[in-house]
């Protein structure tokens, strides 16, 4: 893929080709004695200027579990990952594009085969050590080594063949794929690079999964981030100083990150969190709702509260369409008969009311949805979807086309008949921890009332629900939230492939049930080794409007993504992509240090 | 008789209260459920007998509110219309006491809608749902203290007055079911429960559930009571006047742990009607829209709305009377307990 | 001494069954600890297959309690999934942090709630009194959560309290006399909170079983002999109700770990609270069986500790057993 990001502010994208060429043809004698290249070769970051030193302090919804990238399975383990280690390629969270990380530059074959990466020189990690192209070439064993089951070892596989890297000298690999593969550079975000020094021992013994662990020793983790570990006190917090060896600096040469320190309060509770944030004990506040938002908007002292805008949180509701064959009950038969109606689910669509959504749930700060990109994504929505208006008519006229009919009751009220003469009659499953769902739920039994539909509301436990929709997929109709992880499709492929995992309302099929999830399944499967990015777009617009044409999920609504900061912080942009507000940690600084949450 | 007066005033108010309740229909304006969307968060509306123009008006009214321009949850009055209280007037369709189908509403408005104790999130009217839900949530308090109670008496009694290994046993039992991880057994029931079971009916399967499980307690403090009194002179004296267990079970023991027992039922009313707040928080409660006090009062777990929307502590303040009832109940009875032990100490009954 | 041993051979009893139960029910709640992996994009079905065997999440039950045990003896208590280590350091660490600040509420709200009870029976039904279980009523009535966030919006509008946690950020750095001082300043809002949420209860049990004994003849008699009014209600009022009390306070106890759950959520607290709540609802079931058992524990604990004051603070129950 010759569509190298557009990044032009700093100077080392344009000789990334003679870079190469050199590399590979030129005289090996040249890398001989690595001790000579003392240079730094630094990312430049453009942009304000801050001043060094301070304390920065979040608050954490809860504990992380681990520091080790190759078993963090948690989202506030992640997020702490995100400080203390770096990658290859890294997307740039607020443009949504990727930029080089550790990699100088990279070059990927004409083929769409090959991907040559050069690293930068002279680079450490946070305990000094050197990294050179043997970190690379070790991490990436880890990832794709079966024992170690690694999360990321499913990335790394394209079509059913992992990813064969190769190292070409000390800071130069290769990386080979099976098949073109439209994602591209975006396929190494988020691939921490490994301090083998300290991890080829464990690695060799086998005991991967029990290093990093929380109590480890503050000299026996290192990483490349902005910030490595200095104490972690159970249950409280971790606190992170600054990595001396970072290998980004700022306009004026000065090396990031600014911040000396960089303090985890864990604060199991959201309202905590909030009470925390305005009572100025932390200085940063993200994943916000929309009332606690406005709560400290209204009261703003010190501090300024920022909407960045719908995020990438897409909220669904979704029919049982499995096929369970003859174990299926009679019952189940009959509600199966009404949900696999493709009239009956854009009549229920036509019937909910996205705006009453938006307004009560996020107190209108939000979207509505009619597909499942979020308007969030800026590059990949569909623009020419319908969004048909909030109809009562409409969704009887569906309905009776369906051959739905309405008795009336002694006392007034209507009910919904299926062609049988059998009330239509269902339950929505919602998960009791998330109260916003739970409101939208209430809303849609409402607006369903009005179609004769009688609905009742089942909220679940998480596992609970989770065990009835992947497992015994013993349900009628559940509400669901996906928060996309990158603007590529590619995050939400097992959403759309049949096959896929959170193919919630029919996951996992051996073979598509539909001609329509057969004809998604095939444009997304070609979408994903497409090499440009219009013909990725064409066919992946198609694929939203077949789904919005079948509606096997309806889609509700996207919340905005909501923070806060002090005003003391500089450089504070919130971004729509996780961490929303950590994404550029290395730039953030303290206005007055003095004056910073002491407490 | 002074105890009896005031055991008399307590019945009184607690058997107004719940009658009240109890008619929820007719006291209350409108549908719990019936949503509102214009007017999420609307405050309680006052009544007035003066309006801007000065103007004395006999019969009380309203202002309606509408929210304002670009607002979420903030509301202008419209102080141009009075909008006069209608009685007796006809609204929606609701059954009395669960099965005469009426209309007849105590009060209403005849354009626009009354809120007297403001609105939720949904614009549903707060006193309607304060009323409605407090026909669920009492019966599902009584239910359970009532199995709860019944079942601790029966154990409690057994393990205080037989004693040895038999009440080693129970009360190893009662330790035990103390100790076990109830959130997980009722994840379980909640699991097994098919989800076409109506959602309600679900919630009084579970308060039973809970009430069969609390026993525990109310037995450790009974076998305490029983073991004493086992010992108290008088009960001695009847054993060698050769009374038999039954007897002397019935006629002084059980006395004894009434007092206990009453506290105990007083306290656990008022602690099962909270517990669905817990329930709830595990998708187990009762279930939207359906009205409950635990509903009510799970908003105010929520800093938004405490710090917000002053209007949602009301329906907190209308339960305080319900459960003083009982608390008040409780004591008077012991008083009268008390009384009646000192009254057959005297003559000798 | 005997009666010791019986007591604790009771105790190990208990905490068998509670094991075994403990196992039984956690099996029976729906969903694993890797289900939600299984909803994660990223990760494929065999590696998520890969994992349960390798944790042997699908191994027979008895199996399961076998190696538990035998894992209990080497001081683990299982395995948890989410830290990827062993249970017993996690549990301990927070469980001193919850007896910490449970044990310090307990004391102070029987502390109050004594003084309190016997002042309100001694004036039944008078208009104090009356005050008082309208006081009590209302403190029932709030739900803990909002009681809790209600004490942490005073500490935000004040200023002088910290909003929730055990310690500053740069505790390590202070002298010991300012440790103690910060930790001192953490701990008023959640000993508070509990206290406030306890109080109800004790105040209602102490009023009872104090105004039970007042009528009676000794106390009368007493009276007659001229003995002050508070040496009457504290020597000899208060121990004659003391038999339920007693009972009473070992179950406080016993009920430490659970009446302090929400509390700790809310004021994060590092405690066992949190860890325990998302145990639960992430199905760590190591981590949910070992929290259980510390509170069979707490459990069995505060009933040995009820049963032995009972005997030394009640004749009667002495004679009986010195008889037999």
């Amino acid at each position: 893929m010759k569509r190298v990001t557009a990044n032009l502010k700093c100077c080392w994208i344009c000789p990334t080709v003679l870079l190469s060429l050199f590399v590979f043809v030129g005289p090996p004698a040249i890398a001989f004695p690595q001790e000579k290249i003392t240079k730094e070769e630094l990312l430049v970051l453009p942009g304000e200027v801050g001043r060094p030193g301070g304390r920065l302090v979040v608050s954490l919804r809860g504990e992380p579990k681990t520091l080790n990238p190759l078993i963090a399975a948690d989202a506030r383990s992640r997020e702490v990952i995100g400080v203390m280690q770096a990658d290859l390629v890294h997307i740039n969270r607020a443009r949504q594009q990727t930029e080089p990380a550790l990699a100088k530059s990279w070059k990927i074959s004409p083929d769409g085969l090959s991907y040559t990466i050069v690293l930068r020189q002279g680079l450490k990690f946070s305990d000094g050590q050197p990294l050179d192209a043997d970190d690379v070439l070790f991490t990436f064993r880890v990832y794709l080594d079966e024992n170690v089951h690694a999360p990321q070892r499913d990335l790394l596989i394209v079509s059913g063949k992992p990813i064969t890297v190769r190292k070409a000298d000390a800071h130069t690999v290769v990386f080979q794929l099976a098949k073109t593969y439209g994602v591209g550079e975006r396929l190494f975000d988020g691939l921490a690079i490994l301090p083998r020094h300290l991890l080829e021992k464990p690695y060799q013994e086998g005991k991967l999964g029990q290093s990093g662990s929380l109590a480890t020793a503050a000299d026996q983790w290192a990483g490349l981030g902005p910030f490595r570990l200095k104490e972690y006190v159970a249950g409280q917090r971790l606190v992170l100083e600054r990595n001396p060896y970072y290998w980004k600096s700022d306009a004026q040469g000065n090396r990031l990150p600014y911040v000396d320190e960089l303090v985890f309060l864990f604060v199991p509770n959201a309202d905590a969190q909030v009470l925390k944030f305005q009572s100025g004990e932390t200085d940063m506040i993200s994943q916000l709702g929309a009332e606690n938002f406005s709560v400290l908007s209204r009261q703003q002292r010190g501090y300024t509260m920022t909407d960045a805008g719908p995020g990438l949180e897409y909220n669904f509701l979704f029919f049982n369409l499995n096929d369970a064959g003859e174990k299926t009950s009679p019952e189940m038969q009959r509600k199966q008969k009404w949900f696999r109606e493709v009239k009956f689910r854009q009549a229920v669509s036509a019937a909910v009311d996205r705006e009453a959504i938006v307004r009560l749930v996020y107190q209108g700060r939000g979207a509505a949805l009619w597909g499942l990109v979020a308007p969030g994504n800026r590059r990949w929505g569909n623009e020419k979807l319908p969004h048909p208006a909030w109809s009562f008519e409409r969704a009887r006229a569906l309905l009776k086309e369906a051959g739905f009919s309405w008795s009336n009751g002694p006392n007034g009220e209507s009910t919904l008949l299926d062609s049988d003469g059998k009330p239509v009659e269902f339950s929505i499953l919602t998960s009791s921890s998330n109260a916003d769902r739970a409101k939208m739920a209430a809303l849609m039994q409402d607006d369903l009332k009005q179609l004769g539909m009688r609905v009742q509301v089942v909220p679940l436990e998480s596992r609970s629900l989770l065990d009835r929709v992947t497992q015994s997929r013993d349900y009628d109709a559940c509400i669901m939230g996906i928060a996309s992880y990158d603007a590529d499709p590619n995050s939400d492929i097992s959403v759309w492939l049949s096959s896929g995992g959170l193919h919630l309302w029919n996951p996992s099929q051996a073979h598509p049930a539909t001609p329509w999830e057969a004809e998604i399944d095939r444009l997304i499967e070609e979408q994903m080794s497409a090499r440009t990015f219009e013909q990725r777009k064409k066919l992946y617009d198609r694929a939203q409007e077949i789904l919005a044409e079948n509606q096997p999920m309806i889609f509700l609504a996207s919340p905005n993504i909501l923070a806060g900061a002090k005003n003391s912080i500089g450089n504070f942009r919130p971004a729509v992509l996780e961490p929303y507000v950590l994404w550029n940690v290395e730039q953030l600084y303290l206005k007055n240090g003095t004056e910073n949450a002491t407490r | 008789m002074r105890v009896r007066r005031v055991l008399t005033r307590w019945l009184v108010t607690l058997g107004v209260l719940h009658g009240i309740v109890g008619f929820a229909g007719f006291f209350a304006p409108y549908d719990p459920v019936e949503q509102d969307r214009k007017s999420p968060y609307l405050p309680p509306m006052r009544f007035h007998l003066i309006d801007g123009q000065g103007h004395f008006h006999a019969r009380p009214f309203v202002y309606a509110l509408k929210l304002r321009e670009g607002s979420f949850d903030r509301y202008v009055e419209n102080t141009t219309e009075p909008q006069p209280v209608r009685f007796f007037m006809k609204g929606a369709r609701y059954r009395l006491l669960g099965f005469l189908p009426c209309r007849r509403h105590l009060f209403g408005l005849e354009n626009t809608r009354i809120y007297l104790l403001g609105t939720d999130a949904y614009g549903r009217d707060q006193l309607s749902r304060l009323l409605f839900g407090g026909q669920v949530s009492l019966l599902a308090g009584l239910l359970g203290a009532g199995i709860t109670l019944s079942i601790g008496l029966c154990i409690g009694a057994v393990a205080g007055s037989f004693g040895g290994w038999r009440d080693s046993l129970l009360m190893r039992l009662a330790e035990l079911f103390m100790a076990l991880p109830w959130l997980y057994v009722l994840f379980a029931i909640r699991a097994f429960l098919p989800l076409a079971v109506s959602p309600l009916r679900a919630f009084f399967l579970i308060i039973t559930v809970i009430g069969i499980v609390g026993w525990a307690r109310p037995a450790r403090l009974v076998r305490g009571v029983v073991l004493s009194a086992k010992e108290r002179d008088f009960v001695r004296a009847a054993r060698g006047f050769g009374a038999t267990h039954g007897y002397l079970f019935r006629r002084h023991i059980l006395p004894e742990t009434s007092s206990v027992l009453l506290t105990q039922a007083a306290i656990l009313i008022p602690q099962y009607v909270l517990a669905e707040m817990t329930l709830s928080f595990l998708g187990l409660g009762v279930p939207e829209p359906v009205p409950s006090w635990g509903n009510l009062l799970s908003s105010l777990q929520q800093y938004s709305v405490l710090v917000s929307y002053w209007w949602i502590y009301l329906p907190a303040l209308a339960m305080v009377p319900f459960f003083l009832g009982y608390l008040g109940l409780a004591s008077s009875l012991q008083e009268r307990g008390a009384a009646y032990k000192i009254e057959s100490r005297i003559w000798g009954i | 001494m005997r009666y010791l041993v019986r007591r604790l051979g009771h105790a190990f009893f208990l905490l068998a069954g509670a094991s075994v139960l403990a196992f039984l029910f956690t099996a029976l709640a729906p969903g694993t600890y890797f289900d939600e992996m299984r909803l994660n994009p990223q990760i494929a079905p065999e590696t998520v297959a890969a994992l349960r065997a390798q944790y042997g999440v699908d191994k027979p039950l008895p199996l399961r309690y076998a190696s538990w045990l035998n894992s209990v003896l080497h001081g683990d208590m299982g395995f948890s999934f989410a830290y990827n280590g062993p249970v017993a350091p996690l549990l301990v660490v927070r469980a001193r942090n919850t007896l910490l600040l449970t044990i310090t509420s307990t004391l102070f709200a029987w502390a109050i709630a004594l003084p309190l009870g016997v002042w309100s029976a001694e004036r039944l039904g008078r208009l104090s009194d009356r005050l008082l279980s309208w006081g009590t009523a209302v403190l029932l009535v709030i739900p803990d959560l909002a009681l809790a966030l209600g004490l942490l919006i005073v500490a935000v509008r004040s200023g002088s309290f910290p909003t929730g946690g055990m310690a500053s950020v740069d505790f390590e750095t202070l002298s010991p006399a300012n440790k103690l001082r910060d930790l001192a300043l953490h701990m008023i809002l959640p000993v508070t909170a509990l206290v406030l949420s306890t109080l109800p209860l004790l105040v209602r049990h102490v009023r009872a079983s104090v105004a039970d004994v007042l009528d009676a003849p000794f106390l009368l008699a007493a009276l007659g002999h001229g003995i002050p009014k508070r040496t009457l209600l504290y020597r000899y009022a208060l121990p004659a109700a003391a038999n339920p009390l007693i009972s009473l306070f070992g179950f406080s106890i016993g009920v430490l770990l659970s009446g302090s759950l929400l509390i700790e959520v809310v004021m994060s607290w590092p405690g066992l609270g949190p860890l325990l709540l998302e145990a639960i609802l992430a199905r760590d079931l190591y981590v949910v069986i070992g929290g259980m058992l510390f509170s069979t524990f707490f459990l069995v604990g505060g009933n040995l500790f009820a049963d032995m004051l009972l005997y030394w603070a009640d004749p009667r129950i002495r004679a009986e057993s010195n008889a037999r």
